[in-house]
């Protein structure tokens, strides 16, 4: 259980992090402006399009990766614990 | 078993562990007819809480091959250095990082001729602030008159003064002795009314800036009126938890053991 919890964990701050830096690189018009979350920004070249991609698959990988490690993997543990 | 009874260690005191240094439990585990007494609602549930993590703990020293020492801490050298430099690179390579990659804004120079329209201290000295604004605290005294004895800022200031003396005098009146808050539920709940004091006096102190949100009149009843409820709450539901909780049992489970 500890070792799910530190996996979801790890997750939640490591990807946290990469997509706070690109949200600040990207997504943030200044800092009396929104932050993190403004609009993304017209005419990114390559780096900026993927950079964009990277930061949405951050997303959803700590969305998905916390569900994962903290209910669905400790639920199926139960309900297997449960059934035998 | 009968050997178990006959061996004495050092001292000539009766060595019942087995020579594995496991603490059986005694005369304040509870029987079976106590633990059927506390069957409903959040004193059984804080009950099997905390019973379930006594035998959590219980199960892994039974199966442990720890064998207990005289030693109750690790040497400085390396073992505590190791872990500290450990840390504190983390830090340091964290703040190498975030300064490297979200540099921090820096704004234009600040112009002294002018007066910002919003004039606020830093957040964490919030509070102290909103102590400067119990005007209507102030009381206006028929001995002088309808006069004040302090002024409204004097009075602000010595608000100061009461709150860092309560806070100060607090250590001398608990001693702590309590590991959680269950254990002494007054003063667990004088704290949790002081964490909420500290943050509805910190709403207070921008009352100007959130008129439109909540009337100031009713913010400031609302201040010292939620730490009391605040407390109050939270004094009867560790009072109810505490039927649940061995007190006796925990206590002596959780203390350390001295050395020999």
């Amino acid at each position: 259980m500890a070792d799910e919890f530190i996996k979801g964990l790890g997750i939640l701050t490591g990807g946290g992090l990469l997509w706070m830096v690109l949200s600040g690189w990207y997504t943030t018009p200044g800092f009396e402006d929104t932050q993190l979350v403004g609009e993304i920004p017209e005419g990114l070249g390559a780096y900026g399009e993927a950079a964009i991609a990277l930061r949405a698959g951050l997303f959803w990988f700590i969305i998905l990766g916390v569900l994962t490690f903290w209910v669905l993997i400790p639920a199926f543990k139960q309900l297997r614990e449960a059934s035998t | 078993m009968a050997d178990d009874q006959s061996q004495t260690d050092e001292s000539g005191e009766a060595q019942t562990d087995g020579g594995t240094g496991i603490v059986p439990p005694d005369d304040e585990t509870p029987t079976w007819s106590e633990r059927k007494e506390r069957r409903q609602g959040l004193s059984r549930l804080t009950y099997e809480y905390f019973e379930r993590s006594r035998r959590e703990d219980q199960d892994l020293r039974q199966e442990s091959s720890y064998v207990e020492r005289d030693v109750l801490a690790f040497p400085t050298w390396p073992h505590e250095m190791i872990r500290n430099l450990s840390l504190t690179s983390f830090f340091v390579g964290m703040i190498v990082f975030l300064s490297a990659t979200l540099p921090p804004h820096l704004g234009p120079p600040a112009d002294p001729s002018s007066t910002p329209a919003i004039i606020l201290p830093d957040w964490y000295l919030y509070w102290s602030f909103g102590l400067l604004k119990l005007g209507p605290l102030n009381p206006e005294l028929a001995i002088l008159g309808g006069e004040k004895l302090f002024a409204d800022r004097t009075y602000g200031v010595l608000a100061n003064v009461v709150v860092v003396g309560f806070i100060a005098i607090v250590p001398f009146l608990n001693k702590g002795s309590a590991r959680r808050p269950v254990e002494q539920p007054f003063w667990a709940s004088v704290g949790v009314s002081g964490v909420v004091f500290a943050f509805t006096i910190s709403v207070l102190s921008v009352k100007n800036i959130i008129s439109d949100l909540i009337d100031p009149h009713l913010l400031f009843d609302l201040t010292f009126l939620l730490p009391i409820v605040a407390g109050a709450v939270s004094y009867a539901v560790l009072k109810s938890m505490q039927e649940g909780y061995m007190y006796d049992l925990n206590r002596r489970y959780y203390r350390l053991r001295p050395p020999k």
